[in-house]
């Protein structure tokens, strides 16, 4: 009887022992994958910002090099200073001028107000087309048509319009020719509308998980449409906002195609500034391409820490206990 | 003054017709239940007092005005949901003041209100935490706060209780009828389930396909149900039913079914002799070991204050009989049964209205 008691909690303990060291393998198995696909993820970032420290010959050295031989800041001096001609051949940029800050403030000024536009926007209509089913029940699936249009077959079209059809209809009304070609208005407006699909997708599925009974008990309680919407359903998106108003950011952040055919010289986006480093006689100039890769990232990055808490929130949707 | 009327109220939505035209009257200060079958238009009758469905025809009255177009906010109503619709983002203390700060109330007089309602569901310790923080019965008492607060002369209630357990569930229908005797106000009160109508209300309504089948006091529902369906929605386990023809022999009225036939007293109209009805009899209207009708009882569930006898009284079929805990049967065993004749109550076989 003894014997087998002890013989019982020795399988006991053996099998606990399995089990353990069972989910001591798996959590290894599972770590080191992830470990895995985050280098495949972060090497790139990784080598543009060592690349961005390296000097023109060591650019494209085979073996490549892993880390910079002579670390240095003439990348970085070059991007940031408008003296051309002193660095030498390796270092002549463009033919055409280029000024960092006034990219900078181009893209920071174009993206974040076109993506602020279209999230208030976008929000309202996702709240019509939950509450009110606007446009009828097909109408939030159809929204993401236009995105299936490739942004190159609209941006000759839109060249046309900006740089043609406009001016001539304003001189022709108002007196004025008025051209949205290569303004800080045009390029919005066109982001706006570009990206606003996506808000409309995003924020209905964040709405749409409100509860109904939300809105009633307020009405019930005397609130109007307005303070409704601002005291109880705003509030309980706020996350999904922040995480779209993020999306929308990015994406015009690191547009190029639509930014490249409707802007320049007056306005110019970072990423179109970044595509001009290449000089006649050396072709690309990594180095200065990957510093400026380097400083676009920057931004991201530091909202993305910001705004980590509502990170998670909004991309694990079904916050809202019911 | 809180009277409401409904008159010839009717509710569609596209071709689907929810409410198909009813009348009702709730007294001021009466605990109304609107009990029924899911779909059959309680829902909907509510939401259209409440103001949060507008009726495709009829006119809802409260006091003395017709508020078909009257906002829901400015009926001087509140109404309790059945997810509670507690606002996830606030504190307890914000949502219970919502309806003030919605009045502009001065912060004074709004703490102060809150306080007294929060004190009087005793859920103080609560306020400053989120409704995610409270458990289901305290999330119930911060919903009933939130609309005592606003001091309505017209409480509505949607299948509240429906998310708490059930022991929680009968504890709650006291409190409720306790806050109905101390607030002094209108309840109308919106449930599925018939044993919350019968403990709560002062009178039922009972609606089915969108019409109410009858309006009554709970005992006067169960003690004399007006139709085969009500009949059979109020009382546990559902009443017996069973078809067959009346028949008149030597003066004496009697069902006449397969198996049984049952004397029925001297209160039967004539014109009903000859007629194919349906006699139902509560299961504790069945008296077992007396009588001489014969029965195998097929299964046995105790209750602990009594016992359900499910037996067969010939053929297949069955009836169940509620009878006292210390009668111990046991499946297999032969029993005798009568029927309490005043007790059985004759339905139509196509209307389903009660005949007797």
């Amino acid at each position: 009887m003894a014997e087998q008691d002890i013989s019982r909690d020795v399988t006991a303990h053996h099998a606990k022992k399995d089990a353990a060291r069972k989910r001591r393998r798996r959590t290894v198995i599972r770590h080191a994958i992830l470990i895995g696909w985050a280098l495949l993820i972060m090497f790139p970032i990784y080598w543009m910002i060592q690349t961005s420290f390296k000097d023109a010959g060591e650019w494209v050295t085979w073996p490549p090099n892993w880390i910079p031989n002579d670390p240095t800041l003439k990348n970085y001096e070059q991007i940031f200073s408008f003296n051309i001609q002193e660095s030498g051949v390796a270092r002549q940029a463009t033919e055409q001028p280029f000024n960092i800050w006034g990219a900078t403030a181009d893209s920071i000024i174009i993206c974040t107000i076109s993506a602020l536009i279209a999230l208030f926007l976008g929000t309202f209509l996702a709240y019509a087309i939950s509450r009110y089913n606007v446009g009828g029940k097909r109408f939030r699936h159809s929204v993401l048509l236009i995105r299936m249009i490739p942004p190159i077959v609209i941006a000759i079209p839109l060249l046309m319009y900006y740089a043609i059809m406009i001016p001539l209809a304003t001189d022709a009304v108002l007196g004025a020719r008025i051209s949205l070609f290569d303004t800080r208005l045009g390029l919005s407006l066109l982001y706006i509308t570009i990206t606003l699909p996506f808000v409309i997708w995003m924020m209905l599925s964040f709405i749409d998980e409100i509860p109904y009974s939300f809105e009633h008990a307020a009405r019930i309680m005397g609130a109007g449409r307005i303070y409704t919407i601002r005291k109880v359903v705003l509030p309980l998106v706020a996350s999904g906002m922040v995480v779209t108003f993020l999306f929308v950011f990015i994406l015009n952040w690191a547009e190029f195609l639509l930014s490249l055919t409707l802007t320049h010289p007056d306005v110019t986006t970072l990423p179109v500034l970044l595509n001009k480093f290449q000089s006649a006689s050396e072709g690309r100039l990594y180095g200065p391409q990957a510093a400026i890769g380097t400083i676009i990232t920057i931004p991201v990055v530091i909202m993305g820490i910001l705004i980590q808490k509502h990170l998670i929130k909004g991309f694990s949707f079904g916050t809202i206990r019911k | 003054m809180a009277q409401i009327g409904l008159k010839k109220v009717v509710k569609e939505f596209g071709n689907f017709v929810a409410v198909k035209g009813i009348n009702l009257n709730v007294q001021d200060g009466e605990f109304l239940i609107l009990v029924g079958p899911s779909g059959c238009g309680k829902t909907t009758t509510l939401n259209m007092i409440s103001g949060l469905e507008t009726p495709t025809s009829g006119e809802i009255i409260i006091g003395n005005r017709i508020v078909n177009d009257v906002e829901p906010g400015e009926r001087g109503l509140g109404m309790v949901f059945q997810d509670l619709a507690l606002f996830p983002h606030m504190t307890v203390f914000e949502n219970i003041s919502f309806g003030l700060r919605v009045r502009k109330m001065p912060e004074q007089e709004i703490k102060e209100k809150v306080r007294m309602a929060a004190d009087a569901m005793h859920i103080l310790p609560l306020l400053s935490k989120r409704p995610a923080q409270c458990s289901g019965g305290e999330a119930q008492r911060v919903a009933l706060a939130r609309t005592i607060v606003n001091n309505p002369s017209v409480f509505l209630m949607d299948e509240p209780l429906s998310s708490l357990d059930a022991k929680l569930r009968v504890d709650m229908r006291t409190e409720l009828k306790g806050l109905h005797e101390r607030l002094n106000a209108t309840f109308v009160y919106v449930t599925h389930d018939q044993a919350e109508a019968m403990t709560m209300a002062d009178r039922i309504v009972v609606m089915n396909g969108g019409l109410i089948e009858q309006v009554g006091g709970p005992l006067d529902i169960y003690d004399l149900p007006a139709s085969h369906f009500v009949a059979g929605f109020f009382g546990t386990p559902t009443m017996n039913f069973l078809k067959g023809e009346i028949v008149s022999e030597n003066g004496n009225t009697t069902f006449s079914c397969p198996h049984i036939e049952q004397s029925l007293g001297n209160n039967i109209p004539k014109n009903l002799i000859g007629e194919t009805v349906t006699l139902g009899v509560r299961s504790e209207h069945i008296t077992v070991n007396e009588g001489s009708r014969q029965g195998q009882v097929r299964l046995v569930e105790p209750l602990g204050d009594s016992s359900l006898v499910f037996f067969e009284y010939g053929g297949e079929d069955r009836l169940v009989a509620k009878v006292a805990p210390e009668l111990r049967f046991a499946p297999g065993d032969q029993i005798t049964y009568q029927f309490q004749a005043a007790k059985c109550h004759l339905f139509g076989i196509n209307d389903g209205r009660r005949l007797n």
